[in-house]
């Protein structure tokens, strides 16, 4: 009679150890695709649908921003979705600094580029997928290793002043399906 | 090996009790050490007593404890390939930033495009609301002397010049985050021992 309770012990011991260690590895891992799916969401809600831009306008601190987000930072924000094909991105860029970045749904900052990089005022990318073919598509192609992520756009703005060149820079942008 | 029916549903029970139990209760300690406050520095390298550095944010490289730590406290980083970040949580003499505390802040030029340095409240790890509707000041904006030596005044009262408001309320924690966008080759050379920011203690 023991030794049958100390075996269901044992099983019990071993299968609470288990569940801790998969569930710990589970919150590790999907936390990142957790946050990138909720700004995703709020973007689109902002932009009016995926694939789609949304520009901030505002100079300074905005309570609606991201935490820990740069003030300082002037943000063209895009949440895309190539399932049904690339995305284009294009525009000019902003002289102070300007960079494109991109982020796969496990947040890793996969592709970023600056405007001294560009070498051009304007700039012209077309996002896909590995499998998606680009050959007859003008612009730049950038391939995500996920189907859906995030486009950021940052301009630096030192002050209030620089907002009017900013939004004129903003309202130049295109982003949709390519 | 079983004996009876009994027997048999007691241990079914007694499986999704503990499976249940072990799921709830390693959910919960493992997302209090993903979203605690400061835990997103946990990782960060110690440069000096004032300043924290990591090259991880949005990095393939990243940990996963340090993944999601950045995603949650801090989402949407820039890789060090475009821009590095320090972290302050206490002054030069190890001291935590305080909100009821006035501090100086005092550097010289960073080789670089441009910097910022920002304020968040530790709790909310978020801007903290204020009147002036400040919270940064960057490497254009702030005041600088002939020699690019410059100041910023953190405090809760106003001050003369380039003040960085902190919360009137007491005791609340706060951090400082300087942002030094496009490194130049020398600088990024050294990380992250730079020529860092001072952050200095005037009154309490």
């Amino acid at each position: 009679m023991l030794g049958r309770y100390s075996l269901y012990a044992v099983l019990a011991a071993t299968l609470a150890a288990l569940t801790c260690v998969g569930t710990n590895a589970l919150v590790i891992q999907q936390a990142p695709v957790k946050v990138m799916s909720t700004i995703e969401a709020r973007i689109a809600k902002a932009a009016g649908e995926w694939n789609a831009c949304y520009h901030n306008q505002e100079y300074g601190p905005r309570a609606e921003a991201a935490r820990r987000a740069n003030p300082d930072s002037i943000i063209s924000s895009m949440a895309y979705d190539l399932s049904d094909g690339p995305v284009r991105v294009s525009g000019k860029t902003w002289p102070r600094y300007w960079s494109i970045s991109l982020y796969q749904q496990n947040s890793n900052n996969f592709f970023v580029r600056n405007d001294l990089e560009l070498g051009d005022a304007n700039f012209d990318f077309v996002l896909a997928l590995e499998d998606h073919d680009t050959s007859e598509l003008a612009g730049e192609t950038i391939r995500s290793p996920t189907a859906k992520g995030i486009m950021l756009v940052r301009r630096f703005a030192a002050d209030a002043d620089d907002m009017p060149g900013i939004v004129a820079n903003q309202e130049q942008m295109f982003c949709g399906p390519a | 090996m079983l004996r009876g029916k009994t027997e048999l549903v007691a241990v079914v029970i007694g499986v999704i009790a503990l499976v249940a139990a072990s799921y709830w209760g390693t959910r919960t300690y493992t997302l209090s050490r993903l979203t605690g406050q400061d835990v997103i520095f946990e990782t960060f390298e110690q440069v000096d007593e004032t300043w924290l550095y990591s090259d991880k944010i949005g990095a393939a490289a990243a940990s996963d404890v340090e993944r999601a730590r950045v995603a949650i406290g801090g989402p949407l980083g820039l890789s060090s390939k475009e821009a590095v970040y320090f972290v302050s949580v206490t002054d030069d003499q190890g001291n935590p930033l305080r909100s009821q505390c006035t501090y100086r802040v005092s550097g010289g030029s960073i080789d670089s495009r441009w910097w910022s340095l920002a304020l968040y409240d530790s709790e909310t790890q978020h801007y903290v609301p204020n009147e002036q509707n400040r919270s940064s000041w960057n490497s254009v904006s702030i005041p600088k002397s002939d020699s690019d030596e410059w100041v910023i005044n953190v405090s809760p009262s106003p001050q003369e010049t380039a003040w960085l408001p902190t919360q009137k309320a007491p005791e609340k924690p706060f951090e400082l985050m300087l942002r030094i966008y496009n490194p130049s080759d020398s600088l990024r050379a050294a990380l992250p021992n730079i020529d860092l920011p001072k952050v200095e203690r005037v009154s309490c």
